[in-house]
C-alpha cells in the first residue's frame, strides 16, 4: 500500500528520519534492552520501552489534579534532546534534579497536612486525633492517596513498610507528622516520579499511566484506573474508547500545549532576547508583552484543538482570544474574535511564531523559512559553509531597500544560494508582518514583496495566507506531524521496527485530513504503545 | 550544625565559629570553575607580542612585569591577577574540527554554533539526532571532575548561566553523558537555596521531623535500588544512579559546615553574572562543592555600550575579525570594537570572580590560590573558527600550572576540516590536552581526556592525547 507510488514524498520522508535515526552515531544505544525483561525485538513488534521519569510538567499536573495544590519549590526545566521535553534519553537523574525533588516533596506534604481540609482527603476519614481512629486513616491514606500517587495498589511488603514508618513517626513525633513524612516518602519514591515497567507485560495500570501522560499531560484519574483494574482496558476497542474519553477531557488542552509549543518552537518566544523590540519596531511592547502573545497562542492552540482538532485548523484558523495587549498587535477587538481574513490565518501568522522568529529590530526570512523547514517540513539544514558570513545585511545611509532586498543581495553569491533559495522562499512570504508580528503594507515607504517559492512545495506563493494553506494541505507536513507525534509520544525516536505502522498512520492522517484527535488514537492503539518488546501484540 | 541550622543561625543574624581551619595541618581541597562565554573573541584584541619568541616553538612571556597598558584588551581587568594567569595562544579545538570533519563526509547537524557548544567541554565528538540539533555526545570535563570530587555532604558541582542561544537552539555546555544536558540553575535565589537547603521553622517538632527525613531518604534510597533490580539495563541504570544520589543528598542534609572562611550568604545585588560570582566564591569557601560550571549569557548590547537595538549575534559577530571570508557583507572596524567590549565585559566579570577568591585567605594563600578558573569560549573567533582559541587559566591550582605567564603554541597540525585553507589553515595542540593537564592538576592520573586522535586533510594522524606539559610548574 504504502511506498507504492513514486511520487509518494511522504513515505520518504519517514523513511528517511527512521534510516538516519540508525545510521547515526549511537553510544550506548538505548534502542536494545539487554537483561531479562528486553527479549529480542521482532521485526513488526513494539519498538524499545526505555524508563520515563515524569517531566516537570507532568509532575506539577499530577499534583495539582491530586491534590487542587501548586507549590513554588521547582523541579529543574527539563532538558530537549530531540526536539521534546520527556526524551527517556536525556533522564539520567542529576544531584539537582534529586535536590530539587526532596525539597518540592517537602513543601507539598507541608501543605497537605496543614490544610485540615486537605488532610481529610489525603486520609479518607474526618478523625485522626484519637490512636484508635488512626489505624483507619492510614488504610484509607494507603488504599486512596498512595494508591493514586504510585497509579497502582501497592503491594503489600509496600504497605508494610509504610505502615511500620508511620507507628514510628507518630511515636517520635505525631501522627499528623508521621503523615507528612509518609507523604514525602511517596512523592520521591520511584513509583511515583518514574513510569518503571518492568514487564515481561505491560499491564493494566501501566497502560492507564500511559495513555494519562500522552492524553492530559498528568496522571490517570480515578475512572481509568478503575477501568483498568476491572479489566476493561484490554483489547484495542477499549483503549481507543477510554482514550476518545480522555481527549473530550478539559485536560486534553495541556498536551496540545505542550506538543505545540515543542513542536513549532512557540515557547521560543519567551527567551529573554524576545522582552524587548526596539521602539521602532513597536514603542509599547514589554516583557508583559512577550507573555501575553504567548498565552494568547496557547489559547489559540488549545481552543483550535478542542474544537476543529485538525492541523488544517491550526493552519488557517482566524480564531482568537485576544487580551489588550494581542489585540493592539493585530488591530482587532478583545475577547474571543475571528481576525482580519486578508491578513491573518492560523498559527504561523500569530504574535508567537511571528516574533520569536524575528529580531528585536527587524524580521530575519531565513530564521522564520528554517523554522518552517525544520518544524513543519521536517527538513534539517545544511549549514552555511565554513567562514560565511551570516550577519543580517544593514542598510546603507540614504538608500532604502526592503528587508527582503537586502537578503536577496546578501545570499546571492553561488555558495549562498542553494540553501538559501529554500530558507529565503519560504521566509520571505511572511515579510507583512514586522519584528513583533504586525501587519505591514509596506516597509520604509517600499511596497512588500511577499511572494515566495521553495523546493518542498510545488508553485510559488504570495504571502503567510497562501503559504499556510499550501502548508495545510500538504502530504510532507502531515507525515512531518506524525512522526514527531509519535517523537512525543514514545519520548524517544522511532525506530526501524516501527516503520510499518508509523506509516500506515500517516497515511490515514493524510486521508483523514489531518485529523489529531485520530491520529493519537491510531497512535495509543500501535504495537509500541500497547505492549513492551517481545511481548506478543 | 548543618546546613539548614546554619541557614536558620543566619536569619538570627549570628555568624560562624571556626572549627578547623585548612592551614592547621589540612591541604586546602583544589578546585576548578570554568568560566565558558560564547562567541570566541577578535584575535586582535587578545593577542599578545611575545618579543623575541620563536614562532615554530613554544613561546613564554613573563607577565610580573608588565603594565596594565602592555597587556591586550582582554586581558586588562585581569591585571590585578597577572602574577596568577596563564594565557595560552595557539590551541585548537582539535576534537570540534575532528567532529565537523566526521559530520561533513557522514551527515548530521554540522552547524558550527552547535557542535561546538556540545563538542567544547566534552572534547568528543556530539551527538546527532536527525532533524533536530545536535547535544553532547559524552560526559563532560567539569562532570568528570565533578564525580572524582564528591564527597560525604559535598555536591559534585554546580552549573549556572543564562539562556545562550546560537543559531535559535538554545545550547548548555555541561553534559551528565551523551545527550544528558547537565541542569542549569538561572535564577541566584534558587542556586543559593540548593546549596544550603531550605529554611526549617525553629521549633522543637520541626527539628524531630528534619531528623526523621533522614530515614525517609533511607528508605526512598532503597527502594530506588530495589526497584532497579528489576529492570532493563538502561532503567537499573538510572535508578540506580538515583538511589546513590539520594545517599548523597542524605549525608548532604546531615553534613556539618565549619570552614573558617564560610559565611553563607545571597548578595541579590548587582547583575547576576556578578551575584553568581559571589555565590561560586560562597561554595568553595563552605567546601560545598569543588567543581563550578559559569555558562556566561550573551547580554543585551546596551550592557556595554552598544545600541539595544542591536544583536550581539545578528549585528556584530560575524563581521569582527579583519580578513575573514564573509558572503555579501565584509569585515567592518566597528563589529571587531564591538565583540572586543564585549570579551572585556566578559572580563571584568571575571575579574569580580578572582577578586571574590583571592579575598578568602586560605592555607599559606587565598582561596584562587588552590583554585583553577578556566576562561573558555566555544569558538576560536566570533567568525566560526575552531583553531587559534582563546585559553586562559586564573589560579596555579595549588601549584600546579606554572602562572604569571602569556605563552604561545605554534602550529604542528594540518586541519581535519577541508575548505578555505586561509580561513583553516594549519592548527595547534588540542584543547583536550589542555583538560588532561586539568586532571593532573586536581591530582588525577588520566592520560586522554575525549576525543582520542583526529585525521588531518593531509591525512596525517594528531594526537589529542597527554597533557600540555609546559604549562606545569
Amino acid at each position: 500500500m504504502v511506498g507504492s507510488t513514486p511520487s509518494d514524498v511522504r513515505v520518504v520522508t519517514v523513511m528517511t528520519l527512521v534510516g538516519l535515526v540508525a545510521g547515526c552515531r549511537q553510544r550506548e544505544p538505548v534502542t536494545s534492552l539487554p537483561g531479562p525483561s528486553s527479549p529480542t525485538v521482532t521485526s513488526q513488534g513494539p519498538g524499545p520501552a526505555p524508563l520515563r521519569r515524569l517531566t516537570k510538567h507532568q509532575y506539577e499536573n499530577t499534583l495539582r489534579d491530586l491534590f487542587d495544590l501548586d507549590v513554588t519549590e521547582h523541579l529543574p526545566d527539563e532538558p530537549v534532546v530531540g526536539g521534546f521535553e520527556g526524551a527517556a534519553e536525556a533522564q539520567l537523574p542529576s544531584e539537582l534534579f534529586v535536590s530539587r525533588a526532596q525539597r518540592s516533596a517537602q513543601r507539598y506534604a507541608e501543605a497537605l497536612v496543614s490544610d485540615p481540609g486537605r488532610l481529610k482527603r489525603v486520609l479518607q476519614c474526618d478523625e485522626w486525633t484519637k490512636a484508635s481512629s488512626q489505624a483507619r486513616c492510614v488504610d484509607g491514606f494507603l488504599e486512596t492517596t498512595a494508591r493514586r500517587l504510585y497509579r497502582r495498589p501497592l503491594t503489600d511488603d509496600e504497605k508494610a513498610r509504610l505502615k511500620a514508618e508511620l507507628t514510628r513517626w507518630t511515636a517520635e513525633i505525631d501522627f499528623v507528622g508521621a503523615v507528612q513524612l509518609a507523604l514525602e516518602e511517596l512523592l520521591l519514591a520511584p513509583a511515583f516520579l518514574y513510569r518503571p515497567e518492568p514487564g515481561p507485560t505491560l499491564d493494566g495500570d501501566q497502560l492507564a499511566t500511559r495513555l494519562s501522560f500522552l492524553l492530559w499531560d498528568s496522571g490517570p484519574d480515578e475512572a481509568l484506573l478503575e477501568r483498568a483494574r476491572s479489566g476493561a482496558l484490554t483489547t484495542r476497542a477499549d483503549v481507543r474508547a477510554e482514550a476518545t474519553r480522555l481527549l473530550a477531557d478539559p485536560r486534553a488542552r495541556r498536551t496540545m500545549w505542550s506538543f505545540h509549543r515543542q513542536w513549532l518552537g512557540l515557547e521560543r518566544l519567551m527567551l529573554d532576547e524576545h522582552a524587548v523590540r526596539t521602539p521602532a519596531v513597536d514603542p509599547q511592547w514589554t516583557a508583559a508583552t512577550q507573555q501575553a502573545a504567548q498565552e494568547e497562542t496557547r489559547r489559540f492552540v488549545e481552543g483550535v484543538m478542542a474544537e476543529e482538532g485538525t492541523l488544517g485548523a491550526l493552519l488557517l484558523s482566524r480564531r482568537a482570544w485576544l487580551d489588550a495587549d494581542t489585540a493592539r498587535l493585530y488591530g482587532a477587538t478583545v475577547g474571543d474574535t475571528m481576525l482580519d481574513a486578508t491578513q491573518r490565518a492560523g498559527v504561523l501568522t500569530r504574535v508567537a511564531f511571528l516574533a520569536s522568529t524575528a529580531h528585536r529590530g527587524a524580521t530575519s526570512p531565513p530564521i522564520r523559512g528554517n523554522a518552517i523547514n525544520l518544524k513543519l517540513l521536517c527538513r534539517m539544514p545544511t549549514p552555511p559553509p565554513a567562514g560565511i558570513d551570516t550577519t543580517p545585511p544593514t542598510r546603507p545611509a540614504g538608500e532604502k531597500r526592503t528587508t527582503r532586498e537586502l537578503f536577496e543581495e546578501r545570499t546571492r553569491p553561488t555558495a549562498c544560494a542553494g540553501c538559501h533559495h529554500a530558507l529565503n522562499g519560504l521566509g520571505f512570504g511572511f515579510e507583512h508582518y514586522d519584528a513583533a508580528g504586525q501587519w505591514r503594507a509596506t516597509e520604509d515607504g517600499l511596497p512588500i514583496d511577499a511572494k515566495g517559492e521553495t523546493p518542498a512545495l510545488e508553485g510559488s506563493f504570495d504571502g503567510a495566507l497562501e503559504l499556510s494553506s499550501r502548508l495545510a494541505s500538504s502530504r510532507e507536513v502531515q507525515v512531518c506531524a506524525t512522526t514527531m507525534w509519535a517523537r512525543y509520544a514514545l519520548g524517544r525516536a522511532p525506530v526501524p521496527v516501527e516503520d510499518a505502522w508509523l506509516n500506515a498512520s500517516a497515511e490515514r492522517f493524510v486521508q483523514s485530513g489531518g485529523d489529531v484527535k485520530a491520529l493519537l488514537l491510531d497512535l495509543v492503539s500501535s504495537p509500541s504503545f500497547l505492549a513492551l518488546p517481545g511481548e506478543p501484540p | 550544625m548543618n546546613r539548614r541550622q546554619m541557614l536558620r543561625a543566619l536569619g538570627l543574624g549570628a555568624l560562624v565559629a571556626p572549627r578547623f581551619s585548612f592551614g592547621q595541618g589540612q591541604t586546602p581541597p583544589k578546585r576548578v570553575v570554568f568560566f565558558v562565554q560564547p562567541h570566541g573573541h577578535v584575535p586582535s584584541s587578545w593577542k599578545m607580542a611575545i618579543p623575541n619568541g620563536p614562532t615554530t616553538t613554544f613561546a613564554s612571556r613573563s607577565l610580573s612585569t608588565v603594565t596594565q597598558a602592555e597587556l591586550s584588551l582582554v586581558l586588562q581587568p585581569l591585571f590585578p591577577f597577572r602574577n596568577k594567569v596563564l594565557a595560552v595562544e595557539g590551541l585548537a579545538h582539535t576534537a570540534v574540527l575532528e567532529d565537523i570533519a566526521y559530520l561533513h563526509r557522514n551527515g548530521g547537524d554540522a552547524n558550527n554554533h552547535n557542535v561546538a557548544v556540545a563538542d567544547l567541554l566534552t572534547g568528543n565528538r556530539a551527538a546527532q539526532h536527525p532533524g533536530f540539533p545536535c547535544t553532547g555526545g559524552a560526559i563532560s570535563i567539569d562532570q568528570v571532575l565533578a564525580q572524582r570530587t564528591v564527597g560525604p555532604g559535598r555536591f559534585g558541582s554546580r552549573v549556572y548561566g543564562g539562556d545562550y542561544v546560537p543559531n535559535q537552539v538554545v545550547a548548555p555546555f555541561s553534559f551528565l553523558g551523551a545527550s544528558q544536558p547537565t541542569p542549569v540553575v538561572k535564577s541566584p535565589q534558587a542556586a543559593f537555596t540548593d546549596l544550603l537547603g531550605a529554611q526549617p521553622a525553629p521549633d522543637v517538632r520541626s527539628a524531630k521531623l528534619e531528623r526523621a527525613r533522614l530515614s525517609v531518604l533511607d528508605s526512598v534510597a532503597e527502594e530506588y535500588r530495589a526497584v532497579a533490580q528489576r529492570l532493563g539495563r538502561e532503567g537499573r541504570q538510572k535508578l540506580e544512579s538515583h538511589s546513590a544520589l539520594v545517599r548523597d543528598l542524605e549525608v548532604s542534609l546531615a553534613s556539618q559546615l565549619s570552614q573558617p572562611q564560610c559565611l553563607p550568604s545571597l548578595d541579590a545585588s548587582g547583575h547576576v553574572t556578578r551575584q553568581f560570582m559571589r555565590l561560586i566564591r560562597m561554595a568553595f569557601a563552605c567546601d560545598l562543592t569543588r567543581v563550578m560550571t559559569f555558562a556566561a549569557p550573551v547580554p543585551p548590547c546596551s550592557d556595554f555600550g552598544y545600541p539595544a537595538a542591536h544583536d550581539v549575534h545578528a549585528t556584530y559577530a560575524h563581521s569582527s575579525v579583519d580578513g575573514a571570508t564573509s558572503c555579501g557583507q565584509a569585515y567592518t572596524p566597528v563589529s571587531e570594537r564591538a565583540m572586543s567590549d564585549l570579551s572585556v565585559w566578559y572580563g571584568q566579570h571575571l575579574a569580580f570572580l578572582l577578586a571574590e577568591l583571592d579575598a578568602v585567605p586560605e592555607g599559606d594563600g587565598t582561596l584562587l590560590d588552590h583554585t583553577v578558573v578556566v576562561w573558555l569560549s566555544e569558538l576560536g573567533t566570533p567568525t566560526h573558527r575552531h583553531h587559534d582559541a582563546f585559553t586562559v587559566l586564573i589560579g596555579s591550582g595549588s601549584g600546579f600550572f606554572e602562572t604569571g605567564r602569556y605563552v604561545r603554541y605554534p602550529v604542528l597540525h594540518d586541519n581535519p576540516v577541508s575548505g578555505d585553507v586561509n580561513e583553516w589553515p594549519r592548527i595547534g595542540p588540542a584543547h583536550n590536552k589542555l583538560f588532561v593537564s586539568l586532571l593532573q592538576a586536581m591530582g588525577q592520573s588520566d592520560t586522554a581526556f575525549g576525543t582520542t586522535e583526529a585525521t588531518s586533510r593531509t591525512g596525517e594522524r594528531i594526537s589529542l592525547t597527554g597533557p600540555l606539559t609546559e604549562l606545569h610548574r
